[in-house]
């Protein structure tokens, strides 16, 4: 069987080489094809379009792909491509720069918009009207961002504790200085560590999901549902995660804390040789409490930002499939980042305090 | 071709069961598509339409039962003849399943690219062509699908469909979202390939002027079996209640 390509090439030949032919000179004689479907008929027409050709000898059910072809198939309007060209370099940038604008303003308007939710909230709990009040859907998210986080945030910490103590332990026992085991760890758990770990930790698990299930409900026009019932989005769906996760974050911290000092304990008891008493005997007196109060205090405001954002970025995902996944990404990395910049914000802060 | 390829019968179903847990939908359908038709299967919500058409393609194994595609068992031989078999029928999701990162004249000719070397600017003629046998102007090539309409998805999955012109359709709902004009247009573009180049064409439809205009053949799914095979006029007089009452209503409303 001759291949289509060796078709198109053998008529594109054959027209080169007969330009001179005038209109109407040019007969295509069917007889002897056995096959046309409209692929080789969209050849045909085109090849030899300009001579304004007469098709004859064609069997009736080829004349009808030839027909069918020709009406459908107009030549003239000659798509070239098939991807969108792409943009400059400066048209990609003012795009990116505008899209990013429209972003941060979509993110603060909306944290602003959760804060008066918040309120309503609060007047119709004082007013009441407890019907209002989503409690099921609040129980729902306590039970998945915190109840479900806990195992992890427990394992994580309890190791970065002890990669940290152990690392410790190795350079002050060259000074004898062992026992500031006790002072390193405990501080830097409550008031640095154990904060930020939990923070990615509800980032990766609790921001994704989020953004992942609100995406999924939009494109499912679930969220138009909502609206279209007369109830809020927002008090539905957005604040039960927010307030879950904003009430419940501090509650992961202490269990990061006492994880991450229970791994100094034991590389402690096993490395250096403190003795799990003098380890608690020496904590009571160098924690200091304002630094579990000042790990307590930040980490409702990075989760705040985590549940602003996963759910942010999942009420404006676009309408398919595709920018579920992309939005979920965006989601884990702004989150990751946000916290992490609030949290040298706060560094800077309480220095300044001299906390 | 071989001689397996040209018997009378492209698809072939015995004694299919599907069984969701404690939900039977099917409790023994067998049905036979013969080449060159273009057949209808209706029945009603829930009765397992989608599902057998998904168990014919090869995406969901049957409970029990055979069905054979083109010659080919799709439960029980070798995954090269299955994929073999595969590309030689389109499949027209009832959502439209196009991909969403790649532009909409990219989708159309995903088929053409993956099975034949055809140069791009063949490529590129032959989706201009599939685009407008299925309706759509050639600038919506460029478009990406989440930008289109759920009608103008329909139609663009419909021209991916038809790419490679198979010899074997399965339409899931082609005309659903569709406006009137536009589904008149397809029934016509469907009769016409179907006529001059042979194509066999199996679809789930209720668009009852579909139905009565271009199938040679409807097949009835109730109750788990399959209800009535035939023309339209022999299925319409069987009496059965749901296909009293299906063409009942339809007839009844399509005269007013």
């Amino acid at each position: 069987m001759t291949s289509m390509v060796e078709i198109d090439r053998q008529i594109s030949a054959f027209v080169n080489s007969h330009r001179e032919l005038s209109k109407g000179r040019i007969w295509v004689d069917g007889l002897q094809v056995t096959a046309l479907d409209t692929a080789g008929a969209l050849l045909a027409l085109t090849l030899v379009r300009e001579a304004e050709p007469t098709f004859s000898g064609f069997r009736d059910s080829q004349a009808a792909i030839l027909e069918l072809t020709r009406s459908r198939y107009d030549p003239s309007n000659g798509l070239t491509q098939l991807v969108p060209s792409r943009d400059s370099f400066l048209e990609m940038l003012g795009r990116k720069g505008e899209r990013a604008l429209a972003h941060s303003h979509g993110l603060l308007s909306f944290a602003g918009q959760c804060v008066v939710g918040t309120l309503i909230i609060v007047r119709n709990i004082l007013a009441g009207r407890w019907k209002r009040v989503r409690f099921k859907e609040f129980v729902v998210q306590l039970d998945q961002v915190f109840v479900t986080a806990i195992p992890i945030v427990a394992l994580v910490s309890a190791l970065i504790g002890v990669v940290v103590s152990y690392l410790f332990a190795t350079q002050s026992m060259r000074y004898g200085g062992q026992i500031f085991l006790v002072d390193a760890i405990g501080i830097a758990m409550c008031r640095e560590l154990s904060p930020i770990v939990v923070a990615i930790i509800v980032a990766g698990r609790s921001g994704s999901a989020f953004t992942a299930q609100l995406g999924t409900m939009k494109i499912n026009e679930e969220i138009d549902a909502i609206s279209t019932l007369g109830l809020s989005p927002l008090q539905v769906l957005v604040l039960p995660r927010m307030i879950a996760l904003m009430l419940t974050i501090p509650l992961l911290v202490f269990i990061g804390n006492v994880a991450g000092i229970a791994g100094g304990v034991l590389i402690g008891a096993t490395y250096v040789d403190i003795t799990p008493a003098t380890f608690l005997d020496r904590l009571q007196r160098v924690l200091l409490q304002k630094h579990i109060y000042i790990g307590f205090f930040k980490a409702p405001v990075f989760a705040m930002a985590i549940a602003t954002i996963g759910c942010y970025m999942g009420l404006t995902t676009q309408n398919n499939a595709r920018s579920v996944g992309l939005s979920t990404t965006s989601t884990v990395v702004q989150s990751i980042v946000s916290v992490i910049i609030l949290n040298a914000i706060f560094a800077v802060i309480f220095v300044q305090m001299k906390l | 071709m071989t001689t397996a390829h040209l018997s009378e019968f492209v698809v072939e179903a015995t004694e299919i069961q599907t069984r969701f847990g404690d939900n039977q939908v099917h409790s023994g359908i067998n049905l036979r598509v013969p080449r060159g038709k273009i057949v209808g299967v209706i029945g009603g919500s829930g009765s397992g339409k989608t599902v057998l058409l998904r168990e014919i393609v090869g995406l969901l194994r049957p409970t029990s039962g055979h069905i054979t595609v083109l010659g080919v068992d799709m439960w029980s031989s070798s995954p090269a003849e299955v994929s073999g078999v595969k590309e030689r029928f389109g499949v027209l999701f009832q959502n439209g399943a196009l991909f969403s990162a790649i532009s909409v004249g990219e989708n159309v000719a995903v088929p053409l690219v993956e099975n034949s070397d055809l140069p791009s600017a063949l490529v590129t003629r032959l989706v201009e062509l599939r685009l407008s046998m299925s309706g759509l102007e050639p600038k919506v090539a460029l478009m990406m699908p989440s930008e289109l309409s759920g009608g103008m998805r329909k139609r663009a999955a419909l021209a991916r469909a038809l790419a490679l012109e198979p010899e074997l359709l399965f339409l899931d709902e082609p005309t659903s979202g569709l406006d009137p004009i536009n589904a008149r247009a397809f029934d016509h573009l469907v009769r016409t390939l179907c006529d001059n180049l042979g194509l066999t064409i199996v679809m789930v439809t209720h668009d009852l002027d579909t139905l009565l205009g271009i199938t040679d053949e409807i097949i009835a799914i109730g109750d788990g079996r399959v209800l009535a095979q035939g023309p339209v006029a022999q299925v319409a007089a069987v009496d059965h209640p749901w296909i009293r009452e299906y063409f009942d209503s339809r007839l009844s409303s399509n005269r007013r």
